[in-house]
């Protein structure tokens, strides 16, 4: 089976990850972040991927990843960032344990899910407001740098700092009208049939998979 | 047998182990049973103390590294149980202080006074060295024991008033502990 290549904004995120010196990465996955994944475990031997099951007790590990002398990087979806608040609230900026955030964006411009909406919205208040910086990545050019950049601060001031992922960047597909958009509407989630996004070839249409059209 | 005679179990089998403590009377029980540079306190982050024990265990490999949980902790993250039955570190060990009880916040009866067991909850999620232990010898055993995956060891306590707590300043918590296992910040 001939596969793809990964995107390349997803092969420099990880080449910054790695430049940052981070050698352990604990994941909750979601669809951008499959190829993130898909990538180190192609490319980078060196780096351990470890799966939670919920974006809360993945920075609880990251946690004690550190205090045992490494520097991780937890990789999740904007939607969990609200699973994640009482860990970076009470355990991370506390006891500045530094941890690198990889923030795969949901809710931003191209999203066609309304529960994604509000917590997109206020992701960038949210970490302002408990006082995590945040840097988006705005290329594939920029990514390997942005990151690697994000990383080498969390790491020296000790605090965590996210790397957000734009859907402009990660799902430039869903930005396109698809077949069951003739009017225009906001359901712009729809990627086109050769679509390079997604690792699972399940598509984020949504009611595709239930087999008949929610919006007659 | 006591959360604090447990918990002094716990530290008299230390050795060179690593202890994480879950926030509230487990932290308190491990200041006052035996406070040392390897004891690592949370003030807060309830339910993450077996997240935060497993990826020690997993940055040191040749560190045992132990939690004290409480019942009331590792239900708000039953997760973990997953996550360490799929990492499998064999040089970590979960103990829950059952008492049945938050007894941090007053006493509020936990799904375990009813019969929920933890014990069955991490076989179910692969973790095959998990045990019930209701005498400080029978703890004692547990602890002696060296197993090929992870061991969840769930106490069964009475709850006792703890009588101290340890110091309250994070970062020195954190920094004592690191330079204890041998990690200088940067």
């Amino acid at each position: 089976m001939t596969r793809v290549a990964p995107p390349a904004w997803a092969a420099g995120v990880c080449a910054g990850v790695h430049a940052a010196g981070c050698r352990d990465a604990v994941y909750v996955p979601d669809n951008p972040l499959s190829h993130v994944l898909r990538v180190f475990e192609e490319k980078y031997d060196d780096v351990r991927l470890s799966l939670a099951t919920r974006e809360e007790e993945a920075f609880g590990i990251a946690a004690g990843l550190y205090l045992g002398g490494r520097t991780p990087a937890v990789l999740l979806q904007s939607s969990g960032l609200g699973n994640s608040l009482n860990a970076l609230t009470s355990l991370l900026i506390p006891y500045e344990i530094p941890v690198l955030m990889i923030v795969s964006m949901r809710g931003d411009e191209g999203e066609w899910n309304a529960a994604q909406r509000p917590m997109g919205r206020a992701v960038r208040a949210i970490l302002e407001s408990i006082g995590i910086a945040y840097v988006t990545v705005e290329s594939a050019d920029a990514a390997s740098e942005t990151v690697r950049r994000a990383g080498v601060q969390s790491f020296e001031m000790r605090t965590c700092v996210a790397c957000l992922l734009p859907r402009r960047l990660t799902a430039p597909g869903g930005l396109t009208p698809g077949p069951r958009n003739p009017e225009g509407n906001e359901w712009v989630g729809v990627r086109p049939p050769d679509k390079p996004g997604s690792a699972t070839g399940v598509s984020e249409e949504p009611g595709r998979r239930l087999g008949s059209d929610p919006r007659p | 047998m006591t959360r604090l005679e447990a918990t002094q179990v716990v530290v008299a089998k230390a050795g060179d182990a690593a202890i994480i403590a879950s926030l509230g009377h487990p932290a308190y029980d491990l200041f006052a049973a035996g406070d040392r540079p390897r004891n690592f306190y949370t003030w807060g982050s309830m339910g993450l103390a077996s997240s935060v024990g497993l990826g020690l265990a997993l940055a040191r490999v040749d560190l045992r590294v132990i939690v004290l949980d409480g019942d009331g902790s590792l239900l708000m993250n039953l997760g973990s149980l997953a996550t360490i039955g799929l990492l499998q570190p064999t040089n970590y060990v979960l103990i829950v202080m059952d008492n049945e009880q938050f007894a941090t916040t007053g006493g509020q009866a936990t799904p375990t006074a009813l019969g929920a067991d933890l014990e069955a909850a991490a076989r179910a999620m692969r973790i095959a060295s998990a045990v019930t232990v209701h005498t400080s010898d029978d703890l004692a055993r547990a602890l002696d024991t060296r197993t090929d995956g992870a061991m969840v060891v769930v106490a069964k306590v009475a709850e006792s008033a703890p009588t101290a707590k340890p110091p309250n300043d994070c970062v020195a918590l954190k920094r004592r502990f690191m330079n204890a296992l041998g990690h200088d910040e940067r």
